[in-house]
């Protein structure tokens, strides 16, 4: 048996051209159709059509050699299962592996649907029917999907594949019929096709020219018009970790609306008060500055080489607890110092990612604490953060503007504070540039003269973003608020237009991005350095517990800040209030209140432990004491009483025998006798130790990655960073092609090493039975097959006289030394060893290359060659 | 270990032998080779064929190239056999001698060395069996007294597979009788013209046939046939053959293990027959129809074809690929 064509080359191309090219175009359409439907597709069309695209080529092409469906179907099937196995063992318990898993199964399923549709036009006479049977199937699945149908989407969703059914029927069968020994065979189709693309234009100009009416009607019937105002999706400011915490997004742009929801985010203490009184003075939370706005994608973003850089975003996860983490370069980068003071904050994370650092303006500490052991359930970390903050600063300013005559008082206090700044005349001119950066166009000059118009009665710069903030917080004829706070501010209807444009002059309707994006403009085109801050509003509503602030996660939010001479980033919410927002119901829970401050902290390592006294004995390097940090030039040894202690790994508790002698660890105290100890020089450190008690009661023990863990740690994660789907899916190809290459090759390579035995061996009996095997493997692959012959009959009848040779001599010979203990003659060892060469030469000069390449891609006959005959 | 066979007379008279019967038998080779291997292994012909083939010049050329004592030739007889004919045409009577007062013997014709049965399923089947015990057995009994026929007795049956009408088919215990079962087959046109060109060549050849080897030689052949080597592996391939045509589900009796054991023979008297003194797989390939097909009993005659040929290129491919010795 062997594997012949179905068909001719030609008849091959052209199905490959007439059928499968539009089959991958109407594949693409749909995938890109079905991709706004389906989330899990992730906007990978074009990747996705790729999959689906190598599927239909691979499949046609190798159904087009008459290889049976079944028995090469299955052998697919477990391949891609295997992969999909071996995927998910590479990857445990990295998220990746999720990702690689579903993009491989995605690949999987269009690839084998690919195949399918090849195997279909390579076979299946009807095939093209099924096919655009299944094709509407999906379309009509997808567009039930949708609520709102109109005339567009139902053409959009149906005139292709209802193109495409007619012209696969008709290329199809035209491909199926045609004759391609005509010479005029290329001609011949092409003129086909022209005349189907002429009847199939007409046809559908009269459908939309007579129909246009019923289209109408359907659209009012099933989409209420087309005018309906979609939700789009909603995004929130915070994004949700892969881990399930939170942080807040990056990319925070104009766009969508803000989730609502109520869960925990983190809670804070603050301890700012208005000056000289014990009133709390609630402070907004940044996590980033959105400085940049991109042109091209319309959106604001961060940049980390924004001039001034006075973002200080340490890792608390990555600081050892009660070690602390500083950056006094931003000190000078607030650039403010009138007006400032230093002030500590400590926040317990809730939902907020461990990564996260929080921190009213201008943070330039961080110190990790311990949370108190009742509340773990409920806080996983905290840390404390010290800020530069202004005085000028209050998120009252926003929400409750009147009120409270203190507030008022001091509110007036500060706009006259603020009114001292005329001009930005002594600032740096790139600093200067780069806050006031606003973009050319139309829309912006209209944000400019609205600027402008706004401000023309304002003489300082503090009285134009007051008038701006008035103009926001103005009503309209009708005594309505002119802004309006909405969580779905609609999508802008003309897709050229500019966002901002379209919320300052027509919507007016939106959430704190749209106001914070809409004030930036404005401050810019008045000249006014400023920046957008995101992070979190900070709202009071602790009576009870002063300075303890909840942050839920609808209290992410965006503002403005501006920039004054002399006192440095001015918070500036132009946000109005929501009329539906209520504040938030639940009251807040009890704080930590209180907050443990570790008496006595010790680094270094493990000397002995005592399992069963619970005592500890380290080497100290490092240690704070009552908030000192010692540098130990000697290290000292210290015993610990650890039976009341907890020790913690990264990875969670564990038991004292996990501690080992070398570990790095920190032990913590918050007893009260450490807290006792008042050194008479605070200085030395030999009087601390002399006055620990002995042993020293230690109540957390924390086991440090020795760096070499660490190192390892991240080498492994360097390891797994850069996997990529595209190089996985460049490998599994590059595998495959190699395999395919591989399989191709075989036969060849089969030969060559059969070959080269044959030529290697001496000994008559080897090289007779090697240059044997060798030639029949040769003739078997070229089509000469021996069947119902003995070798001897095949030799004599069929090779000799086609190709005049020896070999039935020499078959003779071989069958003498293979079944008989008689010695080889002179004459017959000559005609083993003359025979190889000649012979080989003989069938090459016969058969020419072409055809000898061909037949040695055909790799059933090499399957054939070594497989035994069925009785 | 093979044994050496006093090679070169033996194969010289083999080829003296053939080519004496190829003077007068134009284009038959292969059948006299068979011929010439069911006379070495000791056992006896079926041929089958159209009348008219030359089945009856070769059993007669054969034993006209015997030659027997007295430099006579060997003892050819023919029996034509027919519905009518009884046992004691065959293998002679006792008669009433008025001289010597007493039954003497009278021998028939199956006294021969080389006897030609013609259209044995014509006679009956008592006739049949007598005919096949005497193959069998090389004597003859009649009531008490037991009669020896010669060391070299061959027997060469014919058939006419047309004209089935009142013909007694042979069972097929009795085929088994048969070491080898051929067709005689036509000539190619080359030569049936050559045939023709000088037809009366052959009457003078027949009619002159030379005597090339003497009964004892054919009978050194037959022992020298014994000690033609055959390789395990070539043992393997009929106990292989063998057992498949039990298994095949085409095949309602399968070949019996004196099937096998002919086969083996076979195959060593042809070895020695095409001039070697070992056997190779081209004669499995060659032997395994002739000998085996008329043993068996096939459940559809369309399966006749395919069966036992399906068995033979199986084990043929398995020789093929084997490497032995190398």
């Amino acid at each position: 048996m062997k594997i012949e064509k179905l068909h001719s080359t030609k008849k091959i191309a052209a199905q490959l051209l007439l059928l499968i090219l539009p089959a991958c175009a109407i594949g693409a359409y749909m995938l890109w159709h079905i991709n706004q439907y389906y989330s899990v597709l992730n906007n990978q069309w074009v990747k996705h059509t790729l999959y689906l695209a190598a599927g239909l080529l691979t499949g046609c092409i190798f159904y087009n050699y008459r290889f049976r469906f079944i028995s090469t179907f299955i052998p697919l099937l477990l391949l891609l299962l295997i992969i999909s196995r071996v995927i998910r063992v590479i990857f445990t318990g990295e998220f990746t592996a999720f990702y690689a898993a579903t993009d491989f199964f995605i690949f999987s399923f269009l690839f084998i649907a690919g195949w399918l549709i090849g195997w279909g036009f390579a076979r299946l006479r009807y095939f093209p029917i099924i096919l655009s049977a299944v094709l509407l199937a999906i379309q009509i699945i997808v567009v039930s999907k949708t609520t709102d149908i109109t005339a567009q989407k139902l053409i959009i969703a149906f005139a292709p594949v209802l193109i495409f059914s007619l012209y696969i029927i008709y290329t199809a069968e035209l491909v199926r019929n045609m004759n391609d020994e005509e010479p005029g065979f290329a001609w011949f189709i092409g003129r086909k096709l022209i005349g189907f693309a002429l009847v199939a234009a007409v046809l559908l100009i009269i459908i939309f020219s007579f129909f246009n009416k019923e289209f109408k009607a359907i659209e009012k019937e099933f989409g209420g018009g087309g005018k309906q105002e979609k939700e789009q999706d909603k995004e929130s400011l915070t994004k949700q970790n892969k881990d399930g915490t939170l942080s807040n997004k990056k990319d925070m742009g104009m766009k969508g609306g803000r989730k609502s929801s109520k869960r925990l985010v983190f809670i804070a203490k603050l301890d700012n008060y208005f000056p000289g009184t014990e009133t709390p003075n609630p402070l907004y939370f940044t996590y980033d500055y959105f400085t940049k706005f991109d042109t091209l994608t319309q959106t604001l973003e961060t940049d980390s080489l924004m001039p001034s850089n006075d973002l200080f975003q340490p890792d608390p996860s990555k600081i050892p607890l009660y070690f602390t983490q500083t950056d006094s370069s931003v000190l000078i980068k607030a650039k403010g110092n009138l007006k400032r003071k230093i002030i500590t904050t400590e926040v317990y994370k809730a939902l907020l990612s461990p990564k996260d650092f929080l921190a009213p303006s201008t943070a330039f500490f961080c110190q990790p604490i311990a949370v108190e052991k009742e509340y773990r359930q409920q806080f996983k970390t905290a840390y404390r953060a010290k800020m530069y903050v202004s005085d000028l600063n209050s998120a009252y300013f926003i929400y409750n503007p009147a009120g409270d005559s203190t507030l008022l008082n001091f509110q007036q206090q500060r706009f006259d504070e603020l009114r001292k700044v005329k001009n930005w005349n002594n600032e740096d001119n790139s600093f200067m540039s780069y806050y006031t950066f606003i973009p050319k166009g139309d829309s912006y000059d209209s944000i400019r003269n609205l600027a402008q118009q706004l401000t023309k009665n304002a003489a300082t710069p503090i009285d134009k973003m007051i008038a701006l903030r008035e103009f926001f917080l103005s009503k309209d004829e009708d005594g309505q608020p002119l802004f309006k706070y909405t969580e779905n501010p609609g999508i802008p209807g003309l897709p050229s237009a500019n966002k901002l444009t379209y919320f300052l002059f027509e919507n007016r309707k939106g959430y704190c991005a749209y106001y914070a994006g809409a004030t930036l403009f404005l401050l810019r085109a008045l000249g006014i350095p400023s920046r957008v801050a995101t992070g979190f509003l900070t709202v009071d509503r602790s009576d009870k517990n002063k300075g303890w602030y909840w942050f839920y996660e609808d209290q992410a939010h965006a503002w403005v800040q501006a920039y004054f001479p002399g006192y440095g980033w001015i918070d500036f919410d132009t946000t109005v209030p929501s009329t539906e927002q209520h504040q938030s119901p639940a009251p807040d829970g009890t704080p930590p209140i209180t907050v443990q401050s570790a008496q006595f902290v010790s680094f270094g390592k493990v000397l002995t432990v005592d399992t069963i006294k619970k005592r500890v004995e380290m080497e100290v390097n490092k240690m704070i004491f009552h908030d000192k940090v010692f540098e130990l030039k000697e290290p000292v040894k210290l015993d610990m009483d650890v039976s009341l202690a907890t020790i913690n790994k990264d990875t969670g508790s564990v038991t004292l025998s996990e501690l080992k002698k070398g570990m790095e660890i920190t032990a913590m105290s918050f007893s009260e006798q450490m807290k006792n100890i008042i050194p008479i020089d605070s200085n030395s450190s030999r009087e601390i130790f002399s006055k620990i008690p002995k042993p020293a009661p230690i109540d957390e023990i924390t086991i440090l990655d020795t760096e070499k863990e660490k190192q390892q740690k991240k080498e492994i994660k360097k390891e797994k960073e850069p996997f990529s789907l595209l190089k996985l899916l460049l490998v599994s190809l590059a595998i495959i092609g190699g395999l395919v290459l591989l399989m191709l090759s075989l036969p060849w390579l089969i030969y060559r090493w059969f070959r080269f035995k044959a030529l290697q061996k001496s000994v008559p009996k080897q090289k007779s039975y090697w240059s044997y095997t060798s030639t029949m493997y040769l003739l078997n692959q070229l089509g000469l097959v021996r069947n119902d012959h003995s070798p001897l009959q095949f030799a004599k009848q069929e090779i000799d006289p086609r190709f005049n040779t020896n070999f039935s001599s020499f078959i003779q010979v071989y069958l003498k030394t293979k079944y008989s203990t008689q010695p080889l003659t002179t004459s017959e060892e000559n005609i083993v060893s003359n025979f190889y060469l000649p012979f080989d030469k003989a069938v090459k000069n016969q058969i020419p290359f072409k055809q000898r390449f061909n037949k040695f891609l055909n790799f059933y006959r090499t399957i054939n060659y070594f497989t035994k005959p069925k009785i | 270990m093979e044994q050496q066979v006093n090679t070169d007379t033996a194969l010289q008279n083999i080829q003296r032998l053939t080519d004496n019967i190829e003077t007068v038998i134009k284009g038959k080779r292969n059948q006299i080779k068979f011929v010439l291997t069911a006379l070495l292994a000791k056992g006896h012909i079926l041929m089958e064929d159209n009348p008219g083939t030359g089945k009856t010049v070769m059993a007669k050329t054969l034993a006209q190239s015997i030659s027997g004592s007295h430099d006579q030739s060997v003892n050819f007889k023919r029996i034509q056999f027919t519905p009518d004919l009884l046992p004691m045409d065959l293998i002679g009577s006792h008669i009433f001698d008025d001289v010597k007062k007493e039954f003497i013997f009278k021998k028939g014709p199956l006294f021969c060395n080389v006897l030609l049965a013609d259209e044995i399923n014509r006679a009956s089947p008592k006739v049949q069996s007598a005919l096949l015990e005497c193959m069998a057995e090389t004597q003859i009994t009649m009531g008490e007294l037991t009669y020896k026929l010669d060391n070299l007795f061959f027997t060469i049956a014919t058939q006419n597979p047309v004209e089935m009408e009142g013909t007694y088919p042979l069972p097929a215990a009795q085929l088994d009788r048969f070491f080898i079962k051929i067709i005689f087959g036509y000539v190619d046109e080359e030569t049936e013209l050559n045939i023709y060109k000088d037809y009366m060549g052959i009457n003078n050849n027949l009619n002159n046939i030379q005597q090339v080897l003497g009964i004892d030689e054919i009978l050194f052949l037959q022992q020298q046939s014994e000690n033609v080597f055959v390789h395990e592996e070539i043992i393997k391939a009929v106990r292989n053959i063998v057992w498949s045509t039990r298994r095949n589900q085409d095949i309602l009796l399968g070949a019996s293990t004196r099937s096998g054991i002919t086969f083996l023979k076979c195959l060593k008297a042809y070895a020695l027959v095409n001039k070697r003194t070992y056997v190779i797989e081209d004669d499995v390939n060659d032997l395994c129809l002739p000998v085996l097909d008329h043993r068996l009993i096939y459940r559809n005659k369309e399966d006749k074809a395919n069966a036992l040929a399906g068995i033979r290129n199986a084990e043929m491919e398995r020789l093929s690929k084997l490497k032995i010795n190398a």
